[in-house]
């Protein structure tokens, strides 16, 4: 579960990001966020991963309120929530087997825990084949693959996906779109945002659309329209 | 422990994996490293010297001929209750005679034409002193005492102008590199610090947004720490050892030229005798500097 109440954010050189955003997610959701640029999303997801404090408001997700939440806890956090983003953040100077792997060591899971869920983890996402190549030596929606195993390799109950698709080509955007449906289905929840209308459209699913830093739709099944 | 030993391995690896920039760090180790055991054993051997010849000197308090055996025992008790004097020695008018006979084939002819006038030269008591620095007040404090009116001279006396001269110039210079030595190692060190600090803070730099993701995915700040401060202890242990290796054609030319043209035996036999311990000194100071400076480099990108 995902919970914003009234939550507005306002940067030191006065810009107003987000003005009084409530929304309220249910767990196993699939959950599309649109809006133009400089309309809130990246601020909204900022906030989730505690990346940055909101200026008045609450949140909470799952059973966690953030405003009594420990700095030194931010870690942990983080490791309960999986992150996948445009420029997909993989290490580069580990294999796509590590990088995946290296978000379990950080969570202290033992060695042989993580030999046997990264193999798998990668044939989730096909990526099998690439386990021992570098994020330079393989292809845009290689590495938005692998940056997805990363993110579900620790089984979050939540997945965020920023723009996920904005580096990628149709054909590779659609391969990534329907990775998330099927994580969805193992009921993890999903929160996309995107700029692409055509996935969000063919998705038919609920749709928050955010402009100039207040929620002005929200609908069951919703269409991108700005 | 599971965690000491992943970020050991992570550190480990990349050290590797990041061949260019370890070469560049670990050259600037090596460079650093051996500047400051050349500097130390500068220091250490000029000091050495100074000693030496510090030691050669004493004051030497040259006895009247008419002055009686208890006049001059009386001034050898009140010399040695003196403060700053360590042993005073009595020279008497036969052994000056035979230390001259010893001394050398002149001294030997001087000697004989010596006897044959009588012996002029003068019995002396011979005091050492604790620090050369006394010489002077010493000095003047000995010919002040009613028992000095036996001594006809000393060897600071104005009668050789030339050498007080020289006492005072080598008491001066003494100082100085102590002084000096103490402030410049200080610097160099703090200078060392900086190259390496700057060398591990742009390596880091390239880094960071490596550091960022590591944050993102949730990573603690020892996690995150830890390899960089493993690496830059690997650039320590790495350049230590080049340096090490460096050292030892280096010392036998540098060494066999001190002894054969300064001779400096003392301080070269003391570096060759305590190899072992220099060695492990440049281990301890390389990993000490590049720990110390990766922890530095990385803190300002901790921040969460």
């Amino acid at each position: 579960m995902i919970l914003l109440d009234r939550v507005t954010v306002i940067y030191p050189n006065k810009t107003v990001a987000l003005s009084g955003a409530s929304l309220h997610i249910q767990p196993k959701e699939f959950v599309t966020i649109v809006g133009a640029s400089g309309a809130g999303k990246s601020t909204l997801i900022r906030l989730l991963i505690k990346e940055e404090e909101p200026t008045s408001g609450k949140i909470i997700v799952g059973s966690i309120d953030y405003d009594t939440i420990d700095k030194s806890n931010i870690p942990h956090l983080r490791r309960k929530i999986g992150v996948v983003f445009q420029d997909f953040k993989l290490l580069p100077n580990l294999t796509v087997y590590e990088n995946v792997a290296f978000a379990l060591e950080v969570s202290g899971v033992k060695t042989k825990e993580i030999k046997r869920a990264v193999p798998k983890i990668l044939q989730l996402v096909g990526l099998s084949e690439k386990a021992r190549h570098y994020p330079g030596e393989i292809s845009g929606g290689e590495k938005q693959r692998t940056a997805i195993a990363r993110a579900l390799v620790r089984n979050p109950k939540i997945l965020i996906a920023d723009e996920p698709t904005g580096n990628l080509d149709p054909k590779n955007s659609w391969d990534i779109i329907e990775l998330l449906l099927k994580i969805n289905r193992f009921g993890t929840t999903v929160v996309l945002t995107t700029h692409n209308k055509d996935i969000v459209d063919a998705l038919k699913k609920r749709v928050i659309t955010i402009n100039r830093g207040r929620v002005v739709k929200d609908e069951k099944v919703g269409k991108y329209t700005l | 422990m599971i965690t000491f030993w992943r970020v050991f391995k992570s550190g480990f690896r990349n050290t590797f994996r990041h061949a260019w920039l370890s070469t560049a760090a670990t050259a600037i180790m090596v460079v650093t490293l051996l500047i400051l055991t050349f500097f130390g054993f500068s220091i250490y051997f000029v000091q050495t010297q100074l000693k030496d010849v510090q030691q050669k000197i004493d004051l030497t308090l040259f006895i009247s001929d008419d002055a009686k055996d208890d006049q001059i025992k009386a001034l050898q008790a009140k010399v040695l209750q003196s403060t700053g004097v360590t042993t005073v020695q009595f020279v008497s008018k036969a052994d000056a005679l035979k230390r001259l006979e010893n001394s050398s084939e002149e001294g030997k002819k001087l000697a004989k034409s010596a006897t044959e006038i009588g012996n002029p030269l003068p019995a002396s008591l011979e005091v050492k002193l604790v620090k050369i620095d006394d010489i002077g007040a010493i000095n003047k404090t000995i010919r002040g005492y009613p028992e000095g009116a036996i001594v006809t001279e000393t060897s600071y006396d104005s009668r050789d102008d030339n050498r007080k001269g020289v006492i005072e110039n080598i008491i001066r210079i003494s100082n100085a590199v102590t002084r000096v030595g103490g402030i410049l190692s200080a610097v160099f060190l703090i200078i060392a610090l900086l190259i390496i600090f700057n060398t591990v803070r742009m390596a880091i730099f390239t880094r960071r947004e490596e550091i960022e993701i590591m944050k993102l995915v949730g990573a603690t700040k020892w996690f995150i720490r830890g390899p960089f401060i493993i690496e830059g202890s690997m650039y320590g242990i790495f350049g230590a050892t080049i340096a090490a290796v460096a050292l030892v054609p280096i010392s036998r030319v540098v060494g066999q030229f001190l002894v054969e043209k300064l001779n400096a035996g003392t301080a070269v036999n003391y570096f060759g005798a305590n190899i072992l311990l220099i060695v492990l000194a440049i281990y301890a100071i390389g990993i000490f500097i590049g720990a110390v400076s990766s922890w530095l480099a990385i803190s300002r990108h901790l921040k969460l």
